[in-house]
């Protein structure tokens, strides 16, 4: 009898850069879907954030250095993710992986709304947890029962 | 009507080229993100000084960054240089953008993505402790066109075996030819025949790295 061992063979390689919260629990995450995942953060302390579960990669050093992202095969990354503390880290991150690396989808997170709007235009998919707070608020505001339906949902 | 000039960024820098640039004629806002460093450079006269992130829109649109002609990032961080020169050139149309870069690596990038002058502080400083450190027969040396064309001032001394022989006698590296003769007052264009003399001040122009061998044949050392 032939075992037959169906591991799917996935496709997607993910560069996290930055093992803060956000880094952190996105490695997490997709660990647990079963996607290939590295993370890399300046700070080896950093990686005890990560679950004891996760099944990715960690690298230690600094993902503006060229040498750092080779190490982590950046050419095989089919989607780089940066979000360091440092809005004008993950700007340059960003634009190596698009610029030189030509990875397909590139995001950061930038803190600062205002400089967000201005990298939006200039081509790169950013978020700015400012901005989505807001709108998350401004949904809650503006459906004053949302909240207690939320409450009860969790109480039962 | 003044060339404007924006710096951001830079400690000791920023006020020595502020100082430098005011003396030419150039209208000079700084901006700095220390309190302390501003209120130094606040003591220069005619300099204009913000307290502030200079990669952060509004800091820069305080400091007139629309009006400027010319925007230096000379911050201690890379990615705080390319962030302050792409929001000069594109949010607010600044003609020319320098950025100072410590990397080495990484600047083919930066020009790529639209900045107009690279000055790597590794490349440049090395490369003069370098002509400093072996080459004390040159007075002075200008790298031009990155550093890949070099402008030498070789003086030559009685000892020299080059003295008293014709310029075409000599045998110099094909990558250098001697631009100019210094001769006490006298300045020359040399030609083929020309003779050197003890005492002379040789202006070479050299590409390829290929001053050292040309200096070598000229001085005997």
């Amino acid at each position: 009898m032939k075992i037959q061992i169906s591991k799917q063979k996935n496709e997607n390689y993910t560069i996290i850069i930055g093992c803060g919260r956000l880094g952190a629990n996105l490695a997490n995450t997709l660990s647990d879907n079963g996607e290939d995942v590295l993370i890399i953060d300046k700070n080896k302390e950093a990686f005890r954030k990560l679950s004891p579960a996760f099944g990715g990669l960690t690298l230690n050093g600094d993902a503006t250095d060229l040498d750092i992202l080779l190490e982590a095969q950046i050419n095989n990354a089919t989607t780089v993710i940066a979000v360091t503390n440092n809005d004008n880290a993950n700007i340059l991150v960003a634009q190596i992986a698009r610029e030189i690396f030509h990875i397909e989808r590139v995001i950061a997170r930038l803190y600062d709304p205002e400089r967000e709007y201005v990298y939006h235009e200039f081509g790169i998919d950013t978020i700015c947890p400012a901005i989505l707070s807001v709108k998350e608020i401004d949904k809650i505001l503006s459906r004053p029962d949302m909240l207690k339906d939320r409450l009860q949902e969790a109480e039962s | 009507m003044k060339t404007k000039v924006l710096l951001v960024g830079g400690r000791s820098k920023a006020k020595s080229l502020a100082v430098s640039l005011i003396n030419k004629g150039y209208q000079v806002t700084v901006i700095n993100d220390t309190l302390e460093d501003c209120v130094k450079l606040s003591e220069i006269d005619r300099l204009t000084v913000i307290h502030g992130d200079g990669t952060r829109p509004f800091v820069l649109e305080d400091a007139s960054a629309q009006d400027a002609d010319i925007a230096i990032a000379m911050t201690a961080k890379d990615e705080d240089n390319l962030v302050i020169c792409e929001l000069c050139k594109k949010k607010f149309q600044v003609k020319k953008t320098v950025a100072l870069l410590t990397d080495p690596k990484k600047t083919d990038f930066f020009y790529k993505m639209g900045i107009d002058s690279v000055v790597c502080a590794i490349t440049a400083i090395t490369g003069i402790i370098e002509q400093q450190a072996f080459v004390d027969k040159i007075t002075t040396l200008i790298p031009i066109g990155e550093g890949r064309v070099n402008i030498a001032e070789v003086p030559i001394p009685g000892s020299s075996p080059a003295v008293g022989k014709k310029l075409w006698e000599i045998n110099l590296p094909k990558e250098v030819i001697v631009g100019c003769i210094l001769r006490g007052d006298m300045t020359m264009v040399p030609r083929g025949d020309t003779r050197i003399l003890a005492g002379d001040m040789l202006v070479l122009i050299s590409s390829d790295k290929q001053e050292m061998a040309a200096i070598q044949e000229l001085t005997g050392r």
